[in-house]
């Protein structure tokens, strides 16, 4: 797995993190429900295979398996559906801020808190993050990207994405 | 009577409307002779045609969303239909007529009717009641992934042949190991002399 796409997915996540208050637990019940429990046997496996992501505080090389990838790229179509009106409706906040404003900001500032609670603050990518003329772009093209993998074939699309074939 | 069916996601919705194709035994719910389509977005002019026009369209919004996602330049152009970012959230649809003295018809969505719109086309794609010619809809997989995979399997082609040959080698030349033994030939050259 590349460095990039292992960044990708993880920021994804924060994002359906930042959207569902109760992230981790649904995040946790979805792999239930997808009968990945083989693979991701309890939360704790989840947060381990999420330190894979270079630009977390807590970062660990574990040399993340193929199976291991795919069990995530599972969840997170599964959440971006279930998601999908809350997506959509931050993406519409943002595109006329004059009107709903409050719902853009406070989904804004709920990821930079995760991010700041959650990566490593020393790195620049990390910077560029939380650098609110630079987040923007970022924020709206990874929602972009949770909203067109909700299709029964999501799976592969995010996949591409991700490798950015 | 033709059959209709129709995909909803939020603001958008696509309407098909077409018969199935009795000569291959289909069900009489299916559409696979798609005479007309339509695509309402809210608060937008209605979008409609006959199927030629449908898997351009299709293939547009599906190649720029690519391009969108990718930090690629977000530009798609064709005879029928242009897209192009006018900004992060803002997207401008120019759909041209193919009828002369017929103004193009120009949209401007955002990200969310963006979305819409494309999850209605995967909808359409992925249903089983409506059969659109394979041939019509060109693969989603991006370009780069096609090239990317033909790429490796001529590179596997080019390194295969010299790995093949050269392990032969090795396995040939290792047999000889067991013919030729260094100590004994020494032993004989000490006898003759």
């Amino acid at each position: 797995m590349s460095r990039q796409s292992i960044e990708k997915l993880d920021l994804l996540l924060l994002i359906l993190e930042t959207i569902d208050l109760n992230g981790i637990q649904s995040l946790y019940a979805l792999s239930n429900r997808l009968n990945l429990n083989d693979v991701l046997p309890n939360k704790v496996t989840i947060w381990k295979l999420r330190n894979n992501n270079p630009l977390r505080k807590s970062y660990v090389n574990n040399n993340i398996k193929v199976d291991e990838f795919d069990a995530l790229i599972k969840i997170t179509v599964e959440m971006s559906r279930y998601l999908y009106p809350y997506i959509r409706e931050i993406l519409q906040s943002k595109e006329n801020l004059e009107k709903n404003s409050v719902i853009w900001n406070d989904f804004n500032n709920r990821l930079i808190d995760l991010i700041k609670e959650r990566f490593n603050l020393d790195s620049m990518r990390v910077k560029k993050l939380l650098n609110q003329t630079e987040n923007d772009e970022m924020i709206i093209k990874s929602l972009l990207t949770l909203s067109l993998c909700i299709s029964n074939k999501g799976y592969q699309k995010l996949k591409n994405f991700l490798f950015d074939f | 009577m033709q059959n209709k069916l129709s995909f909803h996601q939020s603001s958008v919705s696509l309407e098909i409307i077409g018969l199935p194709d009795y000569s291959n035994n289909e069900n009489k719910d299916q559409i696979s002779i798609i005479s007309q389509w339509k695509l309402t977005i809210i608060d937008k002019p209605l979008i409609e045609g006959k199927i030629e026009h449908l898997v351009p369209i299709m293939n547009a919004f599906y190649i720029y969303s690519n391009l969108l996602v990718k930090n690629e330049i977000p530009l798609y152009e064709s005879k029928l239909i242009d897209i192009k970012a006018d900004n992060l959230h803002i997207h401008n649809i120019v759909l041209k007529s193919s009828k002369p003295n017929v103004k193009p018809l120009i949209l401007k969505i955002g990200n969310s009717l963006l979305s819409d719109t494309i999850n209605c086309f995967d909808q359409l794609n992925e249903s089983s009641k409506v059969r659109i010619k394979k041939t019509d809809l060109t693969n989603n997989t991006p370009k780069k992934l096609r090239f990317g995979l033909n790429n490796k399997v001529k590179f596997f082609n080019f390194i295969m042949p010299p790995f093949i040959a050269i392990c032969s080698i090795v396995l040939f030349s290792s047999s000889f190991i067991y013919f030729y033994s260094p100590v004994e030939d020494k032993e004989k050259n000490e006898l003759i002399n």
